[in-house]
């Protein structure tokens, strides 16, 4: 327990058991490990933008670099000090006179960031609205049944044909699809019935939806905290405190 | 002047509704810890997206090289380790050269090195061949602006990675498009495969800019997994595993295999989508953190059931003694 690894493990614990301490209430020992968390986080996101992207990516190519020999290895351009002063300019937010010059580099990022929607946008949904269009009707009004494991020509008339299971599966889907796409026409007004009714149903399929995306948000915040209590028995008292592991 | 009656608090609906917070928590913290002691692997049907997933990996050419955007951290570490471990398992185990790099957070490319010598220790410990950097793996960087980098990725590997360096096996920094791991390597489509592992966004930019390209993966976590799953279903991404369900898919059909039999000639996984015959791994650790957490997730879910019955019959008893 007393080695680095030991130490190092036993120091998470504590953390761990700082920061589940606000469900018991707000208090010190909480607040401790959050600002201790919070300057790792920043202190390290520091470092790492300057070694993995600042240098490599802008100083290096800055300033080149020089062979062992003493010969340029690669020649530096100096034309990339010019992107000093526009990130620099970001900063200028936080002055009220000259706020306007912060927007200069952000409206440069926004530019090049439009430039790219017009392609993202077919790339994105071009390909969803066509496997929107799924056939509706059945050439077959059974079940599909489980593809053999050993037959290819059983297994080609299988995927031919339509089961009535598919065609009950791709109606929901489109119905799903045309009702949702329904209950965002807030352009118009909707006085028949039957689009009143499919807009009604749009928003309760939506509701569906938010539910099951809440059931798998629910899901994944139960993960962490089984994944904390592992690391606390058996990565930390297993392991370390009962000398199963490390 | 008749006063009005006010329910007992010592009625069964006021009971129930003030059950201390605290007993909730002490409950959950035991339900989320007891069952981790306990080996056991529930059933389980791989969802299509899982089994093709794993079809796609263990199809990669031996030797060729992907590309992984590792895109998660402490953070979402429940279902990403997990899947990490599972990822990099198979990718090690058929000699796969891998390149990582992250878009999202600039702790997630540590936090993937980390996992990795971890990966490696075990592998060592197992008598399996060491992976080693440089000449198995290369780490490419952080890159904040991810829309940028997609693109540029999408028109010409050499020039995205050209200031990339990472250290050779005599510990000197050399440019990534130098290593064994990126020879060849000079369009995204050399690549055997584009994979991001994410608990962000990350796969939709990379998607929007590289499903045409590249033959793409993906594993996210639970929250990501509705919005992504439309991906799959439209065939940009070519597999998708979600969250612990797809951890614990992964690792099921690392131990069964999929429409594979086993020495006794029984099937344990058919698959819907396809009738190729995907074996498992025999004799390797292959169940590991979502079988763990798999059994762990249906006790807590169990709990918050139990607590939403109780909190609303609660509510219910109450009112109804209030009207009476």
């Amino acid at each position: 327990m007393f080695t680095f690894v030991g130490m190092k493990f036993t120091f998470g614990v504590i953390a761990t058991f700082g920061l589940y301490s606000v469900l018991w209430r707000e208090n010190k020992f909480y607040r401790f490990w959050e600002h201790v968390f919070l300057g790792l986080a920043a202190g390290w996101a520091l470092v790492t933008l300057w070694i993995e992207t600042l240098k490599p990516l802008w100083w290096d190519k800055m300033v080149g670099s020089i062979a062992e020999n003493g010969n340029t290895a690669e020649p530096g351009f100096w034309a990339w000090a010019f992107m000093l002063p526009i990130g620099l300019a970001g900063y200028f937010v936080f002055s009220r006179k000259h706020a306007w010059v912060g927007r200069v580099p952000v409206a440069i990022i926004i530019g090049l960031w439009s430039g790219q929607q017009f392609d993202v946008w077919i790339q994105k949904y071009w390909p969803q609205m066509n496997a929107s269009m799924v056939p509706l009707f059945p050439t077959n009004f059974g079940f599909r049944p489980q593809v053999p494991l050993d037959n290819p020509v059983l297994k080609a008339t299988i995927e031919q044909n339509v089961y009535l299971s598919q065609a009950i599966g791709n109606l929901i889907g489109t119905i799903t699809l045309l009702s949702v796409l329904a209950y965002f026409l807030f352009g118009i007004e909707l006085k028949s019935k039957f689009m009143q009714g499919t807009t009604k149903l749009g928003r309760y399929l939506l509701m569906v939806g938010f539910g099951a995306i809440f059931g798998s948000t629910v899901m994944m915040r139960f993960t962490l905290l089984i994944d904390r209590m592992y690391f606390i028995w058996i990565e930390w008292f297993q392991n370390i405190v009962m000398g199963r592991g490390i | 002047m008749a006063m009005p009656e006010t329910p007992s608090t010592s009625s069964l609906g006021q009971k129930m509704l003030s059950i201390p917070r605290g007993v909730w928590f002490l409950l959950l913290i035991v339900l989320a810890t007891v069952p981790q002691f306990v080996t056991m692997t529930i059933p389980n049907i791989p969802e299509d997206s899982s089994a093709a997933l794993y079809k796609e990996l263990m199809t990669l050419p031996e030797g060729s090289t992907v590309i992984v955007q590792t895109d998660w951290t402490k953070s979402t570490q429940g279902e990403s380790r997990g899947q990490f471990d599972a990822l990099m398992r198979i990718l090690m185990r058929k000699n796969i050269k891998f390149a990582f790099m992250s878009v999202a957070d600039p702790q997630a490319p540590e936090v993937a090195r980390n996992a990795l010598k971890e990966l490696n220790l075990e592998r060592v410990k197992n008598g399996e061949r060491e992976y080693k950097r440089w000449e198995d793996y290369v780490s490419l960087g952080f890159f904040p602006g991810a829309e940028g980098k997609g693109k540029e990725i999408g028109e010409s590997m050499l020039d995205a990675f050209k200031a990339s360096k990472d250290k050779d096996q005599s510990n000197v920094e050399r440019s990534v498009l130098e290593s064994p791991v990126m020879k060849g390597i000079e369009k995204v489509g050399d690549l055997s495969a584009f994979i991001v592992l994410t608990g962000t966004k990350s796969i939709t930019i990379a998607l929007e800019r590289l499903h045409d390209k590249v033959k793409m993966l993906g594993l996210v976590t639970g929250v990501m997994g509705p919005e992504t799953v439309n991906y799959y279903t439209s065939n940009q991404l070519k597999g998708l595993s979600i969250g612990l369900k797809g951890v614990y898919d992964m690792e099921t059909m690392m131990q069964f295999g999929a429409n594979h039999a086993d020495s006794s000639g029984k099937v344990i996984y058919y698959m819907k989508k396809f009738t190729d015959d995907i074996p498992n791994w025999e004799g390797k650790k292959n169940l590991d953190r979502g079988t763990r957490y798999y059994l762990t997730l249906h006790f807590t879910i169990g709990l918050m059931i139990i607590a939403v019955i109780i909190g609303n019959v609660g509510v219910l008893l109450t009112r109804k003694k209030g009207n009476a």
